[in-house]
């Protein structure tokens, strides 16, 4: 707390030691916001149909220049057929994925408290949305990544700033406290993520870690990847995740075919995508999260259509290979994102 | 069987990075020619649309250049995740960036570029 409390008066005094030398300041009054990602899909894994209709509703609530209030809840349903009669039966889940206020210290620093996503990996904090998602089959690394609950309870400090012409570091560090509130469950837990993201060639390389403060106190860490080739419409990303429930990773190119010579107007609506992965079992004697029961490999290819870049219609088929019984999983369906002023003026 | 899935789904991951590179060069060209203040797709339309037409300011070429860098570093962040993300109004896209300053750890000066851009 002592250290927190030095680093953040640091800041604060670097912050204004910044604004008195350059004058800058945001120029633009920002608006409290409400978006909400939202899609209906349908899962097939070993042909049983499983209808997945999702909302994510989200509030962003900027305060002053240097806050920012957001939270963003997570319902959804899990519908099977019902073995007693016609229609569909299935849980519905509740979460909130983080309820947090951001202080922007300075360009090198922000601190964030409440509750969070694990910044744990990049799959959990970036590409989890489902209007970001490539694929919409969760990665089997990810229960390694986000824990039993995908969120701390706690604070985190962050950031990216240049540290040399076209070389840009970012990180985040984070203590979690347990929580056994319902839909805001967490963890005990401390970790941190760092990485480096070179501009020039879009190339994104980085590695965490992470400490159980309870139960069996133990250690997790990982590593990640993203590459954009400049001259090309293609997403590489790849993470590797490893603790004691396993480890594993994933490796997935998409690629959205604007480049087609032929029919491009409606081909460059198009994105492949193609994702294989990767699980090998850890310890026998912990129970896995992850719910295998036997190394894994699975491979998947998709193909979506974006009608605009919010608006989108997404399709996939995986086989996955275990010697507890091999999987087909296809998947097909609708995502869609909306962002609306929640403030006079705001759409203005 | 394990060994079957690995080698296939490493042949598919290469078949489409094969695909990828086959045709770079109309890519580049169109990227070059796309004006700066082109907006995605439809809904895009809204903040530049909502501009006169027959009245435009004059810039210095100091905006220029801003703006122009601004659309650069909004294809190297926002690209990463996002398949470029249409604008929004200036006071709405404020907030948004400032969420995404957080999220996706963008730089302070990345984050004033890229807003300069998408509110122009």
């Amino acid at each position: 707390l002592l250290g927190l409390t030095l680093l953040l008066a640091f800041s604060l005094r670097v912050q204004a030691q910044t604004e008195e030398q350059t004058g800058q300041s945001e120029p633009i009054s920002a608006v409290p916001i409400f978006t909400m990602g939202t899609g209906f899909i349908t899962f097939f894994p070993g042909g049983t149909p499983n209808l997945g209709p999702l909302i994510n509703p989200e509030f962003v609530v900027p305060i002053g220049q240097n806050f920012l209030f957001e939270t963003r809840l997570d319902l959804e349903a899990d519908l099977v057929p019902d073995p007693n009669g016609p229609g569909w039966k299935g849980p519905a889940e509740k979460n909130v994925d983080y309820v947090q206020l951001d202080y922007i210290a300075n360009r090198y620093l922000t601190a964030v408290i409440g509750r969070y996503l694990l910044p744990f990996g990049i799959y959990n904090e970036r590409l989890y949305p489902i209007f970001i998602r490539n694929l919409q089959t969760d990665p089997l690394i990810l229960p390694i990544e986000a824990g039993d609950y995908g969120s701390g309870t706690g604070a985190q400090l962050r950031g990216g700033f240049s540290v040399a012409p076209d070389v840009e570091l970012n990180y985040a560090t984070y203590f979690s406290a347990h929580s056994d509130v319902t839909y805001m469950g967490s963890t005990r837990e401390a970790g941190g993520r760092v990485g480096i993201f070179l501009p020039a060639e879009r190339l994104e390389l980085g590695g965490e870690f992470q400490h159980l403060l309870e139960s069996d106190h133990t250690n997790s860490f990982g590593f990640y990847g993203a590459w954009q080739p400049r001259p090309l419409p293609l997403d590489i990303r790849a993470e590797y995740a490893r603790s004691e429930d396993g480890s594993g990773y994933w490796l997935e190119s998409a690629y959205r075919l604007s480049q087609v010579p032929v029919w491009n107007r409606a081909f460059r609506h198009v994105q492949a995508v193609a994702r294989m992965q990767q699980f090998f079992l850890g310890n026998p004697n912990v129970v896995s999260n992850t719910g295998l029961t036997a190394n894994t490999n699975q491979f998947e290819f998709g193909l979506n259509y974006y009608f605009r870049d919010d608006f989108r219609f997404v399709s996939s088929y995986g086989r996955q290979f275990s010697s507890a019984g091999d999987l087909n999983i296809w998947t097909v369906g609708f995502t869609y994102r909306l962002v609306l002023p929640l403030w006079p003026g705001g759409g203005r | 069987m394990i060994a079957r899935g690995s080698v296939f789904s490493w042949a598919l991951f290469l078949f489409v990075a094969l695909c990828a590179a086959a045709g770079p060069a109309r890519a580049q060209e169109t990227s070059k020619q796309l004006p700066v203040s082109a907006p995605a797709s439809g809904s895009g339309t809204r903040t530049s649309a909502s501009a006169p037409a027959s009245a435009p300011a004059p810039k210095a070429p100091g905006d220029e250049t801003l703006r122009i860098e601004g659309e650069k570093r909004f294809a190297t962040n926002c690209g990463r995740c996002h398949q470029s993300p249409h604008k929004l109004p200036p006071r709405m896209m404020a907030t948004a960036i400032r969420h995404m300053r957080v999220r996706a750890l963008i730089t302070d000066e990345d984050m004033r570029l890229i807003l300069l851009y998408m509110t122009q």
